[in-house]
């Protein structure tokens, strides 16, 4: 079985600083951190194959020093990992990401299931999983929390929805977002480390990836930032004193709209 | 003061702390200043009321805990009065008074949000020179919530006292208010004993002359049995430690380390308790392997969990969400150690990691077998393991209490010097089998100093677990250990310490104390029992 998991690499702060050109985040010189909700999809991948045996990819589109985000992710005990890394793919909204990723994907070659994190905390879209699954032809379910079953025809899993769970079989090959509910990812071990100080990144251009220039990047992306701000968090409060029944009267007035 | 008949009923959570020992008081004052604290003293004096000074009350051996008398706490002196850089050294102070929060503090230092009103000149330009996050107060217990001045008076340390020390070794000055109402004002290096003879001037002018104790302080790297005691100390260093028993500190000025750049931690699982044992030799620099140079790790902390912690945490992972986010432990994992280290760069560290891997696997162990927390996120996990072992001990003193109210931990605080590790975690396992009780190890292995706390399922276990401490007090003493070794001694270890000491070396203890405290009314019975008809 062969699963990919696609791993994004976010500034590991919430004090993000955006390109006011291209409205884009800017991720030179930021510390940088796995996608959180990766870990749970790098941790599930992990523990499928030490139940079923597997071989785990990992994949990311990024700048340079994301090779060494993905280093980190071989120490999570993931076996092989590529990155897509070039100017032109610069600037990609989720659609041109997703179709960057599908190019890796082809380049890897047969796979079973693909895992994504539920989304990351840089975008916060949700949408690059969806849309790499549909760029591939291929089935997906989202937001899942447990895996029941696995078989090389189908899986079986667990979906969060509003409203509570639902069991879903769905057929492979098939890509998933999984939510932090899945597991508790593990932390890396000393020989994990060493494994990953001297493994091998693959490094994948454009070129190499055979991938349609129009369709990555900025050129590739349709969706237009037109401004980016910080929201407003406007709430107020209503302090009510009095006793209970003159608090109670107080409340419905309010409800009712007669004291503003 | 307040003073009525419901003393009890109003002021009930001032009669206990940590310990779960409850005691009475006749009264009660929260001074703000240090002149309070010298008038509320003087009025205790004139009606020879016993006095008993506390901070936060988390101390672990009811150091706080009144026998009578009227209470001083401190809580409303929770200032950080000033800072002090010197440039030359690159040395930073912090001048606070003592019942400022540990956790106020690290607040402080992490944003740099110090409320400077009333600070002088000298010490806001100090300021100019901290940069936000860039230094801390090394001093780590587990309970955060500790008040300076209650880590002061019991010399608190924590896990990190393997690389930085206990209290002692960060405080710089000490403001003391005696008995009398007179103060001591000492600075480090400014009053030093000659051979066991010291002179001490109060603010008032007085000379105070003294002899210091015969005893010997026993060779372990943590202590904080009774007076400290060297023939050429430091006389700060007396004050420190003395759990109350010699003046009030009225305020304190603590040295601040710089922070490093990286910092890790790695928890090791080891097939079993003597390999554990010897990794923990490994680490702290010893040379166990004839063919291999010792490391040099310099860990800041290095600390310990029998198989029973561990199994203790497995079935609470099992069954209590709050422990959920531990990662899982496998059957396999038999006894951890964890080892946290801090250094200049990431690269550093993983150089002595790297080693240390290697060492796991020459001692049988296996370098898969560990957890690596190499960013502020994780380490934060391995942070939330190490605390989940007293919590889930605490959790089961709690269902042990149901069947009967008088239980309460049972928890040891004893030391060894370096070469009686294995023999004191010999004696432990084996008394513990031999007494049919239930028990978990944990702690400061580093410093070969081991909690072992005594789960009693029953009173009679109960019973049986607390004369089990006395004999264990008595043989660590013949090991040359200490029978304290962070928690002070305070009210509950005074049996304990007279198993350390002979009555010759209390008695010379009490002289110290009269000296200081003639009437003996500061926290009577801490450190060692009064004797009546001794205060006229």
């Amino acid at each position: 079985m062969k699963i990919i998991v696609c791993i994004k690499q976010v500034p590991g702060t919430n004090e993000v600083k955006m390109d006011p050109t291209t409205n884009t985040i800017i991720r030179e010189n930021v510390a940088s951190i796995i996608n959180p909700f990766d870990t749970y999809a790098i941790e599930e991948a992990v523990r499928i194959k030490e139940r079923y045996g597997a071989e785990i990819y990992g994949l990311s589109m990024g700048i340079p020093a994301a090779s060494e985000m993905l280093r980190e992710a071989i120490s999570l005990k993931i076996d092989k990992a590529m990155l897509l890394t070039d100017r032109k793919f610069a600037g990609a909204d989720t659609l041109a990401t997703s179709y960057a990723l599908s190019r890796g994907v082809e380049k890897i070659g047969a796979y079973d299931l693909i895992i994504c994190g539920k989304q990351a905390t840089d975008g916060d879209t949700a949408q690059v999983g969806p849309s790499l699954a549909k760029t591939l032809g291929i089935a997906y379910a989202t937001d899942i929390s447990k895996i029941i079953e696995l078989n090389y025809g189908f899986m079986r899993c667990m979906k969060i929805t509003d409203d509570g769970y639902e069991e879903i079989e769905i057929k492979l090959p098939a890509l998933i977002t999984v939510v932090k509910e899945i597991n508790m990812p593990r932390l890396p071990s000393i020989k994990s480390m060493r494994n990953a100080k001297s493994a091998e990144i693959e490094i994948v251009t454009s070129k190499d990836a055979a991938a349609d220039e129009n369709r990555t990047g900025l050129k590739g992306s349709p969706t237009q930032v037109r401004k980016t701000f910080v929201p407003v968090h406007d709430v107020n409060s209503i302090y009510i004193s009095g006793s209970t029944e003159e608090q109670s009267k107080k409340l419905a007035e309010i409800l009712l709209g007669k004291e503003s | 003061m307040e003073n009525n008949n419901t003393f009890a009923e109003m002021y009930s959570e001032y009669l206990r702390d940590e310990s779960r020992q409850t005691g009475m008081a006749e009264s009660i004052s929260f001074p703000k200043t240090e002149e309070e604290i010298i008038s509320d003293l003087k009025k205790c004096v004139y009606k020879n009321m016993e006095i008993t000074t506390q901070g936060a009350r988390t101390g672990l051996a009811a150091s706080a805990v009144p026998f009578g008398g009227h209470i001083i706490n401190l809580s409303k002196m929770n200032k950080v009065t000033g800072a002090r850089y010197e440039k030359e050294s690159g040395r930073f102070f912090l001048k606070v008074q003592p019942g400022v929060l540990l956790t106020e503090v690290r607040k402080y230092l992490t944003n740099k949000s110090f409320v400077t009103l009333d600070w002088d000149e000298q010490s806001r330009e100090a300021l100019n020179y901290m940069e936000k996050n860039q230094w801390f107060y090394s001093t780590d217990p587990t309970e955060i919530s500790a008040s300076i001045g209650g880590m002061t008076a019991c010399n608190a340390s924590g896990a990190k006292s393997f690389r930085y020390g206990s209290t002692r070794d960060h405080v710089e000055s000490l403001r003391v208010v005696l008995a009398d109402g007179d103060i001591l004002s000492l600075r480090r290096g400014q009053c030093m004993a000659r051979d066991g003879h010291f002179e001490l001037v109060t603010e008032s002018g007085r000379t105070i002359k003294g002899e210091l104790p015969k005893y010997k302080m026993p060779h372990v790297r943590k202590n904080t049995s009774g007076y400290y005691n060297k023939p050429h100390m430091d006389m700060i260093d007396l004050f420190i430690g003395a759990d109350g028993t010699l003046g009030i500190i009225s305020e304190i000025e603590i040295e601040l380390s710089k922070k490093q750049a990286a910092n890790w931690g790695v928890t090791v699982f080891m097939p079993d308790e003597d390999k554990a044992l010897d990794l923990v030799r490994v680490a702290r620099g010893e040379k166990v392997f004839e063919d291999m140079e010792a490391l040099s790790l310099k860990p800041s902390a290095i600390e310990f969990f029998s198989h029973n912690a561990l199994e203790m945490l497995k079935v609470q992972q099992k069954t209590n969400s709050a422990f959920a986010s531990i990662q899982e432990i496998k059957d396999v994992y038999h006894t951890a150690v964890y080892i946290e280290i801090e250094n200049d760069s990431d690269d550093e560290i993983w150089k002595g990691i790297d080693c240390l891997g290697t060492c796991i696997e020459k001692l049988g162990g296996d370098e898969d077998a560990t957890w690596v927390a190499n960013n502020p996120t994780s380490l934060e996990k391995l942070h939330s393991f190490r605390h989940a072992c007293p919590e889930c001990v605490n959790m089961q003193i709690d269902i042990a209490k149901k069947t009967d109210s008088r239980i309460t931990k049972l928890g040891t605080d004893m030391s060894v010097p370096d070469d009686k590790l294995k023999e004191v975690m010999k004696m432990y396992n084996e008394d513990i089998k031999k007494n049919n009780l239930h028990a978990v190890i944990f702690g400061h292995v580093g410093n070969n100093h081991l909690h072992v706390n005594t789960i009693p399922r029953n009173m009679e276990e109960y019973k049986r677990g607390k004369e089990l401490y006395l004999t264990w007090a008595e043989k660590i003493a013949a090991m040359g250990g200490a029978v304290s070794a962070e928690h002070g001694v305070g009210k509950l270890k005074v049996p304990f310490l007279q198993k350390m000491y002979s009555k010759e070396e209390l008695d010379e203890m009490r002289s110290l104390k009269k000296l200081f405290d003639h009437t003996q009314l500061l926290n009577r019975g801490a450190v060692f029992p009064f004797e009546k008809g001794e205060d006229i």
